[in-house]
């Protein structure tokens, strides 16, 4: 063991002196780091292009249904249905901005647009997600308002309405007399303008000014507290990013130092000594993995003190890292067989996790890639890395959550470390 | 007679060791002895196998048959057994980035040297190469004999009583030559075991006690440098002008050969070359170039 103590002071020692390999190591990702942040500072990244919202249909009548397929079909807002008590979950775990619930009514309202109180409709939502909130208020205030234009846009349908409030009003009972009189004087004035051609034929366009200021539903808001998951700010996603150039950096080098030992002759030295190739092998890994967990713990530091990305769990955050490195060394292991020489293994080492990086995430966010992409990802650790170290920092992973993206890194280090070792030896 | 001064103890042994890389056979059936004490060379044109010999000698190759043994304590496999043994390659096996001290330390803690001892080796051998001034310097601006002395200080760190030196003055000056001849010669004082191997026949014959000369990974002649000459490297020649002309003549007896020529007439210039062990390498090698 402290054969490879040693053989891994000394490997850190050269890394450190060496004045590209520590900028590439630490200055170039906390660079990339703090630019990405600032750049995206004050937004949010993973802001959704359509908000996403659960719609909860309690009336279950035929208007209903039509609001609901309405709502489906708007760009602005991407609905999934749920029951009441699903819906208010998944707000509460931040998968959905809101719920809209239909409130039972929602029908019989909708068919009396002259009297009575509007259709009603709740929306559930965190208080602090206000301008999501009201922006879907006013998303269904446009889809309410729009059915009541198409309906007056539709004579025929109008004439049917008409005729179905004029029964309606005759036998309702508990109409003051003063506004049954009025209403009758109003269905009489439709009649009449719904008989004149000219209006038939006239720009319906007009016609949206009547509605200005009417009312189509009456929106109340429920509150409920979701479970934060967000980052707080745009370095807590620009740090894992950079923390991940900062693993691609050691373990490219790592891989080309490997190399290096036998171009230099000091593999020779180093066989000749009382220890097997594995202590060798050994004291490369743990080099490498040390490198790799102060580099990335350092960049937190950093993150930490200077820029706010405070993490929600330190001790996930070290699980993250440590199988980030593991990882990492495995990879490191295997990219040191692809060549024989500094240059050939240095070029295809950087190569290959610039492909795995963008894949991974590591260059641009998952969410925005289009799936095939995402897809493809699954087979990089840098997507794993940056998952669990994310999870740490802003998704609010729980241990378990954590297991799924660690144990991959792990397994992907172990697979590819010992791939690496078998190329070696034969 | 030259014997009784080395010990009886063997501190490398080969027993018909052979070793082949595919359809090439670098090393075959050899078997050899060097000697506690002693400076051992072994010569060889390019690919003769030296450099195999010298890799199974350390364990970093393994033998397909044959045995090695050193020190008398068993193969080159046993951490024990390497131990006992120092290396210095021809290309030079230590860090650019780390100084001269840092190395050392870092070799002599691959041996298991720790602490004060490992302190006291360091001081030993920076004293001995003459680095002790540049101890704290970045092996990178060093000069090349500055960095051959520093390769052999790591060979020397956790003091070994055998020691590998494999060209250790390739690309040096003249003075750094020296120096190391004289830091040889030392440690054979010292009692180490020495194995040279070299291209310069001349640093051979000036330091070793004995020679093997190796070649197709066979060992063609192995004894001391005096018994090589005698027995491989043909007469001396003498070439004399006088008044009688110039005359050119291979002898056994060269006093006796000067006599009867000084007796024929006047000499006005003499040459006299005496068998070296250049020539015994040459006689049993050949002359065709093995690197084309």
């Amino acid at each position: 063991m402290n054969a490879i103590i040693n053989l891994a002071l000394k490997d850190l020692r050269l890394l450190f002196r060496d004045r590209m390999g520590f900028f590439f190591t630490l200055v170039w990702p906390l660079g990339l780091a703090i630019l990405f942040g600032t750049m995206y500072g004050g937004n949010r990244a993973d802001q959704p292009r359509a908000v996403p919202v659960i719609v909860v249909d309690e009336d279950g009548s035929a208007e209903s249904q039509a609001f609901v397929d309405s709502l489906i079909a708007a760009p602005e807002i991407e609905v999934s249905l749920a029951s009441r008590s699903e819906a208010i979950e998944r707000v509460r775990k931040a998968k959905a901005v809101a719920f809209i619930a239909l409130k039972q009514g929602f029908g019989e309202a909708s068919q009396n647009p002259f009297w009575g109180e509007p259709p009603a409709v709740e929306i559930g939502a965190d208080p602090s997600r206000g301008p999501e909130t009201a922006m879907v208020e006013g998303i269904l205030m446009k889809y309410a308002s729009r059915r009541i234009q198409d309906f007056f846009t539709d004579q025929s349908a109008q004439r049917e309405e008409l005729e179905r409030a004029r029964k309606e009003l005759r036998t309702a009972e508990n109409i003051p007399e003063r506004l049954r009189s009025n209403l009758e004087n109003l269905f009489a004035s439709l009649e009449g303008v719904l008989s004149d051609e000219s209006y038939l034929a006239s720009d319906t366009t007009e016609s949206e000014e009547g509605f200005s200021g009417f009312q189509p539903l009456t929106i109340t808001r429920s509150e409920i507290s979701i479970r934060r998951r967000g980052p707080s700010s745009a370095y807590a996603i620009s740090f894992p990013l950079g923390s991940m150039w900062a693993l691609l950096a050691v373990s490219a080098t790592f891989a080309v130092s490997i190399v290096h030992e036998r171009t230099r002759g000091t593999l020779f030295r180093l066989l000749a000594a009382p220890m097997t190739i594995y202590h060798i092998l050994a004291g490369k890994a743990l080099a490498c993995f040390t490198a790799a967990t102060v580099v990335v713990a350092g960049l937190f530091c950093l993150g930490y003190f200077a820029f706010g990305v405070v993490p929600n769990s330190i001790l996930l955050l070290a699980l993250a890292i440590v199988s980030s490195s593991i990882a990492f060394v495995g990879v490191m292991m295997l990219l040191s067989t692809l060549g024989k020489t500094e240059q050939s293994v240095g070029g295809a080492s950087w190569g290959i996790l610039i492909i795995l990086s963008m894949f991974g995430g590591g260059m641009i966010p998952l969410f925005i890639m289009p799936g095939w992409m995402r897809t493809l990802g699954t087979v990089s650790p840098i997507k794993w890395a940056i998952l669990a170290i994310e999870g740490a920092v802003w998704r609010q992973f729980s241990p378990l959550e954590m297991l799924r993206p660690c144990l991959i890194l792990i397994a992907i280090g172990a697979g590819s470390f010992l791939a690496g070792v078998h190329r070696k030896l034969t | 007679m030259l014997l009784a001064f080395y010990g009886e103890r063997q501190m490398l042994r080969l027993q018909n060791v052979s070793k082949r890389f595919g359809e090439i056979v670098a090393v075959d059936g050899l078997s050899l002895e060097v000697r506690e004490g002693e400076i051992f060379g072994l010569l060889g044109p390019n690919g003769a196998g030296k450099t195999t010999t010298v890799n199974m000698a350390v364990g970093i190759l393994k033998p397909d048959s044959g045995s090695i043994e050193i020190a008398g304590i068993g193969p080159p496999s046993r951490p024990e057994a390497r131990r006992k043994v120092g290396i210095a390659p021809q290309s030079l096996a230590i860090y650019q980035s780390l100084s001269a001290q840092e190395n050392l330390e870092f070799f002599g803690g691959l041996y298991g040297l720790g602490g004060k001892h490992l302190r006291e080796r360091v001081v030993w051998c920076l004293a001995f190469v003459g680095l002790n001034e540049r101890k704290n310097s970045l092996v990178k601006t060093f000069s090349g004999g500055m960095r051959r002395r520093l390769n052999l200080a790591a060979a020397l760190v956790h003091d070994p009583p055998l020691l590998l030196l494999d060209e250790p003055t390739v690309g040096v000056d003249a003075q750094s030559r020296n120096a190391i001849f004289e830091k040889i010669e030392e440690l054979r004082k010292d009692g180490k075991t020495i194995i040279y191997t070299t291209h310069y026949i001349e640093e051979a014959q000036r330091l070793c006690d004995r020679v093997g000369i190796l070649d197709h990974g066979k060992l063609l002649a192995l004894d001391t440098v005096q018994n090589l000459i005698a027995a491989y490297a043909g007469k001396t020649t003498i070439i004399a002008e006088g008044t009688e002309g110039r005359v050119e003549v291979e002898t056994t007896d060269p006093i006796g050969e000067l006599a009867r020529l000084h007796a024929r007439g006047k000499l006005t210039s003499l040459n006299i070359k005496n068998p070296d062990l250049e020539q015994v390498f040459l006689n049993l090698t050949g002359r065709h170039l093995r690197d084309v």
